[in-house]
């Protein structure tokens, strides 16, 4: 059986992905959209609408701010930022996250293999 | 369809905000990168921009965080623009209109202090009350708003007319009435020249109103209708509301008039509220239950 990616499992998780992406430095949004597609090896599709309303529900919560770019040349891009208080939700997610897995993975896991 | 105008259409019901604004900008230099990146992957023109606008997905909810004014409630905010159709003359006669009638009311409460006397008060509220509620009404009529447009002046001087004689008429009722040797049914019978005709007059003057309402309200008075059929269940349960509703103030009304001749205006008005409390349990009663 070949595996499937659930995407509805991943939009869950659509604020601490953002979140990650922006862990390691400023980030805008398609550059966000692109690596998201690129390490799930294009097989999530995700909708820029999803992502959007994270930049926008994270930007409200003070967990990411953004700001325009200066390129000189092209099109401005507009940059996120991670903050102190979006650190702090990121550490808490991902503990959440290897928390619920290790009971998951108790819950589903009938069959050894 | 280039990116500006495809944006610019996805978000036309928006009210313009600086942050929708942004956001339009901000979607645009992303949608504008996606399709260049898109084609330098060997995709043409065409398909790539097929192929970003469909990765959107509902971007418009996203615009609903930003800017929450969409069509719909932009309709209910009209209902209070009514500034915008004034006039700097229509403004100034509308505050001098306040002005004489709060100078009325208040020389009116001062010469009842000083005199003693009822009629002093009442024939200051009538010049100085009575003529700024007739302008008023005069300038309300011929005021177009966001919902209706303006009455006609000739027949709006009608009204100002008709209530004139009616206003003048409940003076002289209340000066007969107040005068220690004529009282009550002399006041009674002081309707007769002024207040009846006048009444009569303003009655047949509104039954022949034409309904100036603007056409987008004659619309939401029908979707109006349709939820309050929805509310009432069937015609017939809202016929028989109004019928409830009629008898009601009927009975309302006359056990005013009779308590107001027997016991005064300190006891009588307890009918009204009596009426209505009854008009708001007989919609109870008949409100489908859901």
């Amino acid at each position: 059986m070949e595996p499937k990616l659930s995407s509805d499992l991943l939009r869950g998780h659509t604020d601490t992905i953002v979140l990650a992406m922006l862990m390691k430095g400023d980030r805008y949004g398609l550059e966000i959209y692109h690596q998201i597609l690129a390490r799930t090896g294009e097989q999530y599709e995700l909708k820029v609408d999803t992502l959007y309303s994270s930049y926008k529900r994270l930007e409200k919560g003070g967990y990411i701010t953004s700001y325009w770019g200066d390129e000189t040349q092209g099109a401005r891009r507009k940059y996120y930022r991670i903050t102190d208080k979006g650190r702090e939700l990121y550490r808490q997610n991902l503990l959440n996250w290897e928390f619920t897995q290790k009971i998951l993975n108790k819950l589903l896991k009938e069959e050894d293999e | 369809m280039n990116t500006r105008e495809y944006i610019d259409s996805l978000f036309s019901d928006y009210q313009k905000t600086s942050a929708l604004e942004d956001f339009k900008e901000e979607l645009k230099s992303f949608l504008d990168e996606r399709i260049r990146t898109l084609v330098k992957g060997g995709m043409d023109e065409k398909d790539a921009f097929e192929k970003a606008t469909s990765e959107l997905g509902d971007i418009s909810a996203v615009a609903d965080e930003i800017s929450r004014k969409k069509k719909q409630e932009l309709i209910g905010e009209m209902y209070l623009k009514t500034t915008h159709y004034m006039s700097t003359w229509r403004i100034a006669l509308y505050v001098l209109c306040g002005a004489v009638f709060g100078f009325g009311v208040i020389v009116a409460a001062i010469s009842e202090y000083f005199s003693g006397d009822v009629n002093a008060p009442l024939g200051s509220l009538l010049v100085f009350g009575g003529i700024p509620i007739l302008v008023f009404l005069f300038l309300w009529l011929t005021q177009e708003t966001a919902t209706r447009e303006a009455m006609e002046w000739k027949r709006a001087l009608l009204y100002v007319v008709t209530a004139g004689v009616f206003l003048f008429g409940v003076f002289v009722f209340l000066v007969t009435y107040f005068e220690k040797s004529a009282g009550l049914p002399y006041a009674i019978a002081t309707l007769i020249p002024f207040v009846l005709p006048s009444s009569a007059f303003g009655v047949f003057l509104i039954l022949t109103e034409k309904d100036r309402s603007k056409p987008w309200v004659i619309k939401q008075r029908e979707e109006y209708m349709k939820r309050s059929l929805e509310r009432f269940g069937d015609p017939v349960q809202e016929m028989r509301f109004g019928l409830f509703s009629a008898a009601l103030w009927i009975a309302g009304i006359a056990a005013f008039i009779l308590l107001t001749i027997l016991f005064g205006f300190k006891f009588s008005w307890l009918a009204i509220v009596a009426a209505l409390i009854g008009q708001m349990l007989i919609l109870a009663t008949f409100t489908k239950s859901h």
